[in-house]
C-alpha cells in the first residue's frame, strides 16, 4: 500500500468580503497516492478550482485558507514560506491552467517560456534547457520545430499540449490540471486525455484533474470526488461511482447527458441552480434541488458517511452507519 | 426574382407554396470565403464551400462539426450577418438576397432569429432582461400596444420556463444563472414569432446539470410553438437527443447528412466515425484501439481539389487526393461525401 503523496485535511477556504465571508471550500479531506489519477467533478461555482488553487498555494486575497492543512511529501504547504514554496513549485508539483489560450504569453515563443520556467527553478545551462525543452515537447507529441513558434501559430490542442509539456519540465510528482480540455472539441479532447494517461503511466506522476464533465474522466481516473456547494458530496473509485452512484446529485449528473448508444431516454437534468455560497441553504446544500429530499434534510447537515467503499454526504445513508441510531 | 414576389408575402399563400414543394429554408451551393492578410495577399480562407442543405417546417436539424469546420459561418450566413461569396439561400422559395428594403430584412430576421453561444455576453448587462424581449416586440411587431407587448413578453417567458414571469422579467442578467440566461435568449427569439431558430452552440457554455433542461426546451418549442430549429453543436450525442436530422461538416464541406438515428447507427463517412468514437461514454467500455488521433482539422486556405479529410483518414485511396468527393446517396435519405463509403445493401 503506497503512502499518500498528498493529504488534504479539513481544508476550508474563505473569500473575505465586506458583507461577510463566503466559504468556497468547506472542510474538504482528500488524499492522493503516488502515481494516482484523481478526478474532481463539479459544476461552476462548486469550489473545485478554489480547492485546486488552495492545494497549489496559489490563492490570492480575498481568498484565504482559514483552517486545515495540505500535507505534500511530508510538508504542510499552508505553513511554508514563499521561498520554501518556490523550491517545490514546478520541481515537485506543477499546475496546468484551464485556458491555454490565455495562460501562454502571446509575446514570447514557446521555447522562451519554457526557459523562463527552468531559469526560475533551476540553474541549468542554456544548452541543457534547450535540450530539455525539445524533449518535453516531443513527449507530448508536438514537433520540436514548434519551440520557435508563438502561441497564435499553434492550434488549441497544440497549445494545451505545450502547457502540459511545460508542467512536465522537471518531471514532478504531482500535476494539477484545471479543466485542461474544456476549450477543445471532442476529438482533440479525447486524444489529449489518452496522451495524459500515457504520460502518466510512463512517468509515474500523480494527477489531480478538475472537470465539470463526468463522462470525460470515466475511463481515465482511478478515483472520483464529486463536489457540490464547496463540499465533497461523494467520493469513490470511478467504476463504483458510475456503477452505483449513491448521492442524488451524482445520480442526477450521470443522467444529465445523452448517450450515443442504446435507446433515447428523456433526460431530466437537475432542476434549479447551484447554491449561492454567500447564503448556503440550511441543512443539506443539495436539498432544494434534491428529488429525494426528506423533511430532516432542510434542518440537518449530513456528514460524510462510509457506505460500501464510497463516502457519501447524504442523510439517506445515515442509517447505514454502524453504531448510529435509526 | 421578379418584382411581384418582393416584400413580405401573405402567410397563407406562403404556407401553401411551402406545403407543395419547398422546404422552409434551402441553400444551394452556399459558399463563403474570407480574404486573409493584406490587400496584396492572395490567400483566401474557404470557411464554407458549396453547402446545399434544407430545413423543413417543424424540423430540428443538428449541424455538427469541430471548431473551425464552418458551422457557425453557416449560421451567420443564414442570419444574413455575412453575405455569401457564392450560392443562394431560399426562404419559403424566395431568395433572401432579394430582400433589400428595411421592411423585408426586418421581416426575414424576425422569421429566422438567432440564439447565441455565450449567455453571459449576449445579453445587455445594464438593462433588465425584459428589455431585449420588449425591444424585439417593438421592432418586429409594431402593431402591438404596450399592454399587449407586456402580455406577450410574459407569455414567452412562461413558454421558456422562466416562471413566475412577473418576477423574472424584472431581473437583471447578473441575477440569473447561465441556464436562465440562455432561456432569456430563447424568449427573445420567440417574441418575434419565428419559424426557424438558429441556435449556435446554446448549451456548450452551460453546466452539465443545466444542459438537459435547455435541450428539452428546444424539443418543447417545436411542439408548442411549431418552430424549426437549426441546432449547431460539436456534441454529437446531444445532436442525437434533440434532432431529427444530422448534418456533419468538416473543413467547410458537408460530409454526411441523414436521419439522426441512421447517421449514428451506421455512420458512412470516416470523419463521422471518428467523431462518434471520440465521444466519452461511461456506459460503454473503452475501445481497444484507443490511441491518440493524429492530425487536426486543416485551415482551408487556397485549397486544391481532393477530399479535405484525406490526411487524417484511415481508409484514404489515391482518388481522394485528386477528386473532391460529392455527396452521394447511400441509404434512404442518407448521403455521404466519400469515395470509399459503400451504400446500404438494398
Amino acid at each position: 500500500m503506497p503512502s499518500p503523496i498528498l493529504e488534504v485535511r479539513d481544508l476550508c477556504v474563505d473569500y473575505v468580503t465586506n458583507s461577510g465571508d463566503v466559504r468556497a471550500v468547506d472542510h474538504v479531506d482528500l488524499s492522493v497516492e503516488a502515481g494516482e489519477f484523481l478526478a474532481i467533478v463539479g459544476e461552476s461555482g462548486c469550489g473545485k478550482s478554489t480547492l485546486l488553487f488552495a492545494i497549489a498555494q496559489l490563492l490570492s486575497p480575498p481568498a484565504e485558507i482559514s483552517s486545515g492543512s495540505v500535507i505534500f511529501k511530508g510538508k504542510d504547504m499552508v505553513q511554508l514560506s514563499p521561498s520554501e514554496l518556490r523550491h517545490m513549485r514546478w520541481r515537485d508539483y506543477s499546475v496546468v491552467m484551464q485556458s491555454a489560450m490565455n495562460a501562454l504569453n502571446p509575446m514570447k515563443s514557446i521555447e522562451a517560456q519554457f526557459k523562463d520556467a527552468m531559469a526560475a527553478h533551476s540553474d541549468m545551462s542554456v544548452e541543457a534547457m534547450h535540450k530539455r525543452s525539445a524533449e518535453v515537447l516531443k513527449l507530448v507529441g508536438v514537433d520540436a520545430v514548434h519551440l520557435r513558434s508563438y502561441p497564435h501559430q499553434l492550434s488549441g490542442g497544440m497549445r494545451q499540449r505545450a502547457m502540459i509539456a511545460m508542467a512536465l519540465l522537471f518531471t514532478p510528482d504531482l500535476v494539477i490540471m484545471d479543466e485542461p480540455t474544456s476549450a477543445l472539441d471532442v476529438v482533440a479532447q479525447r486524444s489529449l486525455m489518452i496522451q495524459i494517461k500515457e504520460l502518466q503511466d510512463r512517468l509515474g506522476f500523480a494527477v489531480i484533474f478538475v472537470t465539470h464533465d463526468m463522462s470525460l474522466v470515466s475511463h481515465y481516473s482511478a478515483r472520483l470526488a464529486v463536489m457540490y456547494g464547496g463540499q465533497i458530496a461523494e467520493a469513490a473509485s470511478t467504476s463504483l461511482l458510475f456503477e452505483k452512484p449513491l448521492h442524488p446529485y451524482s445520480v442526477g449528473l450521470l443522467d444529465a447527458f445523452p448517450s450515443i448508444h442504446g435507446p433515447r431516454r428523456v433526460l431530466t437534468g437537475i432542476p434549479g441552480s447551484p447554491p449561492d455560497l454567500a447564503r448556503p441553504p440550511a441543512g443539506c446544500r443539495f436539498q432544494p434541488r434534491c428529488p429525494q429530499a426528506m423533511p430532516k434534510c432542510a434542518t440537518r447537515q449530513p456528514d460524510l458517511y462510509s457506505v460500501g467503499g464510497s463516502m457519501v454526504r447524504c442523510l439517506l445513508y445515515e442509517a447505514a452507519q454502524p453504531g448510529r441510531p435509526e | 426574382m421578379t418584382a411581384e414576389t418582393r416584400g413580405p408575402i401573405d402567410p397563407q399563400a406562403a404556407a401553401s407554396v411551402a406545403d407543395a414543394v419547398e422546404p422552409l429554408l434551402r441553400t444551394v451551393g452556399l459558399t463563403r470565403h474570407f480574404h486573409l492578410g493584406g490587400i496584396l495577399s492572395k490567400q483566401t480562407l474557404h470557411a464554407v464551400d458549396d453547402v446545399s442543405v434544407s430545413i423543413a417546417e417543424r424540423e430540428i436539424v443538428a449541424l455538427v462539426g469541430e471548431s473551425g469546420s464552418g458551422k457557425s459561418t453557416v449560421a451567420r450566413l443564414l442570419a444574413m450577418a455575412y453575405k455569401p461569396t457564392r450560392g443562394e439561400i431560399y426562404y419559403r422559395g424566395r431568395s433572401v438576397h432579394s430582400f433589400r428594403s428595411r421592411k423585408d430584412l426586418l421581416w426575414y430576421r424576425g422569421q429566422v432569429p438567432m440564439v447565441f453561444q455565450d449567455p453571459y455576453s449576449s445579453i445587455n448587462p445594464v438593462f433588465r432582461v425584459s428589455h431585449g424581449v420588449m425591444r424585439n416586440l417593438q421592432l418586429h411587431r409594431p402593431n402591438l400596444g404596450s399592454a399587449e407587448r407586456r402580455e406577450e413578453a410574459a407569455r414567452v417567458f412562461e413558454v421558456v420556463g422562466l416562471t413566475p414571469s412577473v418576477d423574472m422579467l424584472r431581473k437583471f442578467p447578473y441575477e440569473m444563472s447561465g441556464g436562465q440566461r440562455q432561456r432569456v435568449g430563447f424568449a427573445q427569439a420567440l417574441a418575434v414569432q419565428p419559424r426557424l431558430i438558429l441556435a449556435d452552440e446554446p448549451v456548450s457554455m452551460l453546466d452539465v446539470s443545466i444542459r438537459a433542461g435547455i435541450l428539452n426546451l428546444m424539443v418543447d418549442l417545436r411542439e408548442v410553438e411549431s418552430v424549426s430549429i437549426l441546432y449547431i453543436t460539436h456534441d454529437i450525442a446531444s445532436a442525437r437527443y434533440v434532432a431529427d436530422r444530422i448534418i456533419v461538416m468538416y473543413a467547410g464541406h458537408v460530409v454526411e447528412t441523414g436521419p439522426a438515428d441512421v447517421v449514428l447507427a451506421r455512420p458512412k463517412h470516416p470523419y463521422t466515425q471518428l467523431l462518434l468514437s471520440a465521444v466519452p461514454d461511461p456506459r460503454e467500455p473503452i475501445s481497444v484501439s484507443a490511441s491518440p488521433t493524429v492530425g487536426e482539422p486543416p485551415k482551408v486556405v487556397n485549397p486544391t481539389e481532393g477530399c479535405r479529410f484525406r490526411w487524417r483518414c484511415p481508409v484514404a485511396v489515391d482518388e481522394c487526393s485528386r477528386v473532391t468527393p460529392r455527396l452521394r446517396t447511400l441509404g434512404s435519405a442518407h448521403s455521404a461525401a466519400c469515395h470509399v463509403a459503400t451504400a446500404d445493401p438494398a
